[in-house]
């Protein structure tokens, strides 16, 4: 178990619609959006914006996270693709 | 938003709420990311470099195992499955 495991909501929610970079076991390494952390489980929700202009998202489960790095600060252009994402049910209008 | 006081039973109290809604947007956000996974292909990173991959169902509250079905292992489909959380390092999927 990992610090990460042990954070409260308030701290979790800090990395939200940042950059991050996460070292996971066996030294897996993710990059992307961070739009969300389970607070049950730890699990961390990345999005990445594909050239082609639709979506990728990765869990990481909370139990194989090792650290979790700020690498830049979400732009207003982000937050807005960011926001909306996954709360009205309808995905398909959020693709460009 | 409480009014701004300077007292400290109303600071603590404040603080709890302020964690309280915190825990709901993440755990709602959490809730609904795995909404939209129903029914797609994910794609999971296991242990031990095993890469599966499999049409995801549902998951139980405390996120301890994935129900799947057309599981492709390296051995074959399996129709139906529990994948436990624990020997999951990742999954990825495409909205």
């Amino acid at each position: 178990m990992s610090e990460w495991t042990k954070k409260s909501p308030l701290e979790l929610e800090d990395y939200v619609y940042k950059e991050v970079r996460v070292i996971a076991s066996e030294k897996k390494e993710y990059r992307g959006w961070l739009l969300t952390t389970d607070p049950v489980s730890a699990n961390i929700v990345l999005v990445n914006f594909l050239e082609d202009g639709s979506l990728s998202v990765t869990g990481i489960m909370g139990h194989a996270v090792q650290t979790v790095e700020i690498v830049g600060e979400g732009d207003h252009r982000v937050r807005e693709k960011l926001t909306p994402l996954f709360m009205s049910g309808d995905c398909a209008a959020y693709s460009p | 938003e409480a009014p701004g006081s300077q007292e400290c039973p109303v600071g603590q109290q404040s603080q709890e709420s302020r964690e309280q809604r915190a825990r709901a947007a993440l755990r709602e956000r959490y809730l609904r990311s795995l909404l939209a996974m129903v029914g797609r292909q994910v794609r999971f990173t296991l242990h031990e470099g095993v890469h599966v991959t499999a049409h995801f169902g549902a998951t139980d509250l405390d996120v301890a195992n994935f129900y799947v079905s057309q599981l492709q292992t390296p051995i074959g489909i399996q129709a139906e499955a529990l994948l436990r959380c624990s020997d999951i390092i990742s999954y990825t999927f495409e909205p």
